[in-house]
């Protein structure tokens, strides 16, 4: 598991720290936001490209630039990999596995087997049907990707018929499905692979997708057509059979409210990734709609364990309770998305601890474990120990977002006697700064929706960052141990998931905020969008399902 | 004039060192060691060993800098530690792109620009000069990213002739080189406009004058030779300058080019890649000048007669 998250902050999928675009799309907000308030009669134009059954989709601001379509020795992926590759399985919105180009599958009681039943009849692109050949050698091409680890748990692949596979793993692994499911393990045809070496991904790109590559431009567009021999399409999809798109166009436009104007202009259909600011303006314009996709982000504040006053747990339970979770939601993020009351999106099983460990707002309890600690409160509102102020740094980075809502966050922890100093870092370089360990507090979010995702923040093995909290706790990491390699089946895993999550949280090295929603924006005057999205994303399984008005 | 033009760039040779050697550095300035980007957190001290002598990090950093120079002057510029891409091919790849979006933007400055300074300076403190150097100051204090994004709204979106961003066709090239070449215009203008009449009070003017030739003769043909002087010298160092200005932009218009390429590898710690872009702007800036002195030696005798 060791591997696993260098790929995890380059991956768009993950870690938003990682979101030093943003800081570029947001310095020009104040601009756009007096220019979007003046285009107000904005004529209405016809799309570019209107012809039947195309579309044009702007890619989030966050997959710009993806050098190849080759997962094989990709760091990051965007939408369009899951439109050329499919998954051995496919994850629903509530995160639950489901059948793809594998029909069923069977895992060992001891979890040291697992057993896929392949789809008959899957072609790839070329023509070559897929195998369960294609699988295994898949597999061991995966081992020398900067994703191996996905794959560490398998120990061989045995393949008894063409579409039977089989893996011997070294040890349970109950997130294999998880990992099955990830853009990353989309099965490209290993043979073409081979074959086309350095153009792989680039030239041409082989899978069993709804859709093929027919052109990449690094870092403009990438065009993908229709495959008409699809009829695999998976039970999360309403229509198993081709794609009622023809031909799909993603752009890749850098600056969001360039992408805006291109959406209300007209000359794209939709975009992927929408900017919680623009959710107001839509909502004024008649053609414009908005679709939900399933969100994968939390905003919390890391307490540092190691820095006085943090070292007293009571000073770390009352600089979390202080944080104002629903007044926050409504004034930073005009009730948009959701309060996070622990550190897992809300889908997640491992999310649901025991209530009485969550942690909501109660100042009324926040000062009182202070009076408690032994911090009194001084004449200009800041509480004093033995002549010592409760003075704290409380780090950021320089993205509007994180300055607008570190500035609230200081103003609620003023409210019960903290006096937090903000200090801001460039969103690039704060990871480095965190390795010092100088911080306090810090206001941050990451992008993940696996549990393990607590094991990444909290491990002791990682103090600085991503263990921005410097938390080391031998109780916590026996349980760590326990969640991450202990687990044989998947209901194993969740247990113990949420018995190391509930554990960390009762040690409040960090205090929760806010979890976003994600949404795409379409002209509902030309996409027909399905009502309902059966995915962790617009995925392939997704996109079959999308159609054009005539 | 042969003899000039090898003795400046010869002088290139040590200028070009320095740069390479702040270029270089920048990788070892910047605030955290770039090996642990390229770590899988939790590796081990091996793992580390292994990628520092994979970038050959390990050795002195006169012998790195050696290596990474000799490697530059045979054209390698490294390998992207993110697309795992010769950096020269990528480099190859959007640097048309730029250079095409940076000379149309030059050439509409040089144009527009002369063209303006010049109507300024013939009705010099009358209306026309006034509402053309007021025009032209608001040009060149608007922020280009801003001006960019008002020029997509009245011309994309409410008038719709041009399309919002991309690089498909000429059309997506108009609001871009609009964009960067407004704030050329107005430097352009006014210094054709102060060399003009600068120029205009010498006293060969006054002798033209006085031989009866026409006045526009007199303006087009020979003070507007003068005042050419300045504007070359101008120009020439914008060329570095419209490269580098371009970034902001390429990332409006979402035009791939060289200023797009360095955010991105800058934001993903691509040290390659950075370092090869900033070597290509200050190329560019340097062969400006370059070619600025060049140009201005052909123009003015009396530089010529001073090299010899």
């Amino acid at each position: 598991m060791r591997a696993t998250r260098t790929d995890r902050s380059n991956d768009h999928t993950n870690d938003t720290d990682n979101n030093q675009q943003r800081e570029f799309d947001k310095m020009f907000m104040m601009v756009k936001k007096h220019l979007l308030a003046a285009s107000v009669s904005v004529t209405a134009l016809l799309p570019i490209g209107a012809m039947a059954q195309e579309a044009v989709f702007v890619l989030g601001t966050n997959e710009v630039g993806i050098p190849s379509y080759n997962l094989l020795t990709a760091v990051n992926t965007n939408s369009v990999y899951p439109m050329i590759y499919d998954n051995l399985v496919a994850q629903d919105d509530d995160l639950s596995f489901h059948p793809y180009l594998a029909e069923s599958w069977e895992e060992a009681p001891d979890g040291m087997s697992w057993v896929f039943h392949l789809k008959s009849g899957v072609t790839f692109h070329n023509g070559k049907p897929f195998t369960s050949a294609d699988v295994a050698k898949f597999i061991e091409m995966f081992r020398s990707t900067e994703s191996s680890y996905m794959v560490d748990a398998i120990a061989s692949v045995e393949t008894p018929d063409d579409l039977t596979v089989k893996f011997n793993m070294k040890n349970p692994d109950p997130n294999i499905l998880y990992n099955l499911a990830s853009s990353f393990m989309g099965i490209p045809d290993p043979d073409a692979v081979t074959a086309l070496g350095d153009d792989y991904g680039i030239t041409e790109a082989v899978g069993t997708g709804p859709f093929k590559l027919e052109s990449f431009t690094l870092g403009q567009e990438t065009v993908v057509v229709r495959n008409d021999d699809y009829a695999w399409g998976s039970s999360l999809s309403a229509n198993q059979g081709p794609a009622k798109l023809a031909r799909i166009t993603f752009r890749e436009i850098p600056e969001d409210s360039t992408a805006f104007l291109e959406l209300k202009s007209g000359g794209v259909d939709a975009l992927l990734a929408l900017p919680t600011d623009y959710l107001a303006e839509i909502a004024t314009d008649a053609t414009l709609a908005v679709a939900k996709i399933p969100g994968q982000e939390v905003y919390y504040m890391p307490i540092n364990v190691t820095k006085e006053p943090f070292t007293d747990i009571r000073v770390r339970q009352a600089a979390a309770l202080a944080i104002n979770q629903p007044e926050i939601l409504a004034n930073v993020f005009s009730n948009y998305g959701a309060v996070a009351n622990n550190f897992l999106i809300s889908a997640l099983p491992e999310s649901k601890i025991d209530p009485a460990l969550t942690i909501s707002y109660d100042a009324a309890k926040s000062n009182a474990l202070l009076d408690e600690a032994g911090w009194t409160m001084g004449a200009d509102g800041i509480r004093e120990k033995d002549g010592q102020k409760l003075s704290v740094s409380l780090w950021t980075q320089n993205d509007s977002i994180f300055r607008r809502l570190t500035e609230v966050v200081q103003a609620e922890l003023k409210a019960v006697g903290f006096d937090a100093q903000i200090q801001t870092f460039d969103s690039s370089t704060i990871r480095d700064q965190y390795k010092t360990g100088e911080h306090q507090l810090a206001v941050r979010s990451y992008f993940w929706n696996n549990a393990d995702i607590v094991d990444w923040f909290f491990g002791a093995d990682r103090l600085g960052y991503p263990n921005v909290s410097m938390f080391n706790d031998p109780k916590a990491e026996e349980l760590r141990t326990k969640a991450m390699t202990g687990s044989k089946t998947s209901e194993e895993r969740v247990a113990n998931f949420t018995a190391y999550h509930e554990y960390v949280t009762s040690q409040f090295p960090y205090a929760p905020i806010y979890q976003p929603e994600q949404n795409m924006a379409f002209n509902k005057d030309r996409l027909d969008m399905p009502t309902e999205i059966n995915g962790t994303s617009i995925t392939g399984v997704v996109m079959v399902d999308v159609g054009v008005k005539e | 004039m042969l003899d000039y033009i090898l003795r400046r760039v010869l002088l290139l040779v040590p200028v070009f060192l320095a740069v390479s050697v702040i270029i270089f550095l920048i990788l070892h300035l910047i605030p955290g060691d770039p090996v642990d980007n390229l770590l899988r957190v939790g590796s081990n001290a091996e793992a580390r060993a292994r990628i520092e002598a994979k970038y050959g990090l390990d050795r002195p950093l006169v012998v790195q800098y050696g290596i990474w120079l000799a490697n530059l002057v045979q054209g390698d510029l490294g390998s992207s530690i993110i697309t795992r891409r010769p950096v020269s091919t990528m480099i190859a790849q959007v640097l048309p792109n730029s250079l095409m979006l940076g000379g149309f933007a030059l050439l509409f400055s040089t144009i527009f620009g002369v063209i303006f300074g010049v109507i300024a300076a013939t009705w010099r403190d009358r209306w026309p000069d006034q509402m053309l150097m007021g025009g032209v100051l608001l040009g060149s204090t608007l922020p280009s990213f801003w001006l960019g994004l008002l020029l997509i709204l009245t011309f994309s979106v409410q008038l719709g002739w041009f399309p919002v961003s991309g690089a498909r066709g000429w059309e997506s090239l108009v609001l871009p080189v609009l964009t960067i070449g407004l704030g050329g215009m107005a430097l352009v203008a006014r210094v054709t406009r102060v060399a003009m009449v600068e120029a205009a009070g010498r006293d060969f003017v006054l002798l033209l004058h006085a031989k009866g030739l026409s006045p526009t003769h007199i303006r087009l043909r020979h003070v507007l030779r003068h005042a050419m002087i300045p504007v070359v010298t101008i120009l020439a160092l914008r060329i570095g300058w419209v490269l580098g200005g371009a970034v902001t932009v390429e990332y409006v218009f979402a035009r791939p080019g060289l200023g797009l390429t360095l955010i991105k590898a800058l934001a993903q710690h691509d040290y390659p890649v950075v370092q090869a872009c900033l070597l290509m702007l200050a190329i560019a800036v340097m062969l400006g000048t370059l070619l600025g002195d060049i140009l201005q030696a052909l123009m003015d005798p009396r530089v010529r007669s001073a090299l010899t």
